[in-house]
């Protein structure tokens, strides 16, 4: 039955229960960002809720970042340990092997080259997990592949064409580093975003889901962009 | 120690490889460079100056190891 007389009194009460809030609307009250989980001003980090001096290509001016994903650092120990072993493989094979047939000038240049080709595989193996970003804006999620050196992808989605929020996390390490998958089906041109192996896939499920309530609730107010 | 019929040493040839290899090398670095400006253009997250330091730094490094060669081989 429709409310023949209001309160004045009950009323804000009202209209507190009819905006639910979200997770991203939190930082309006009076919390302050730096205490939210994730927020870091390390260029470093896999996981930055919040970042303040992220700017990428297409984003627009009023577009805020909410999330800057990594891949989950742990990922890297592979190659890192290839790395030291490679460093350190010129004075094992050196204890074994004698090299006393090849002119001097040729092993310092075989040694030297040997270590430009470590440099140059830690250098490709960090750009590839430093450029293989995953951004949530408030708008919508951007998916910038750093595939290898001459091969480049960015691709994003609004956030009003995702359908689904799938993520999954499994096995020893990922469960020890609370990693794992976020997969993301949209009903946009790229019908799948996968987030592979980044950090706190539960919280960024939800930050995704409250974007897209957030997103609905614009739309309804009337306030899209 | 020569090759026989020509007469050219076979440290010799090996140096023409290695430079050859050493130029594509060049190259290659060359493409980071690139790559690295162009990916720090795409994202821009304040940790420009120490990539394009460590790819230039790569690059250069190349370069003095091709002119060692040509000197010391």
């Amino acid at each position: 039955m429709p409310d023949i007389f209001i309160s004045p009194e009950e009323e804000p009460k009202r209209q507190e229960q009819a905006a639910p809030e979200s997770y991203f609307s939190r930082p309006k009250r009076k919390v302050s960002v730096e205490k939210l989980y994730g927020h870091t001003h390390n260029p470093l980090t896999a996981y930055a809720y919040l970042p303040e001096r992220i700017n990428f290509e297409t984003k627009e001016k009023e577009e805020k970042v909410v999330l800057l994903l990594r891949r989950h650092p742990i990922t890297n120990v592979r190659w890192i340990l290839v790395a030291i072993a490679m460093g350190i493989a010129p004075l094992v094979v050196s204890l074994f092997l004698k090299f006393d047939f090849v002119p001097a000038g040729f092993r310092l240049i075989g040694v030297l080259a040997w270590y430009m080709i470590t440099f140059a595989y830690i250098l490709e193996n960090f750009l590839n997990w430093f450029f293989n970003v995953y951004i949530i804006t408030d708008e919508r999620i951007v998916d910038i592949d750093f595939l290898n050196l001459i091969y480049k992808e960015v691709s994003d989605a609004n956030i009003d064409k995702i359908q689904d929020v799938t993520y999954k996390m499994g096995g020893v390490t990922r469960t020890m580093f609370n990693y794992g998958d976020v997969l993301v089906q949209t009903a946009s041109e790229v019908p799948n975003f996968e987030f592979l192996a980044v950090p706190s896939p539960d919280k960024i499920a939800k930050i995704l889901q409250d974007l897209r309530i957030e997103e609905r609730q614009e739309e309804i107010e009337g306030r899209v962009r | 120690m020569n090759i026989p019929l020509l007469g050219i040493s076979v440290w010799f040839v090996i140096k023409i490889f290695v430079l050859i290899a050493m130029l594509l090398y060049i190259a290659f670095a060359l493409v980071i460079v690139r790559q690295v400006q162009l990916m720090t253009k795409t994202l821009r997250v304040g940790f420009e100056f120490p990539l394009r330091t460590l790819s230039l730094l790569h690059l250069i490094s190349a370069a003095v190891l091709f002119a060692l060669a040509l000197i010391i081989l």
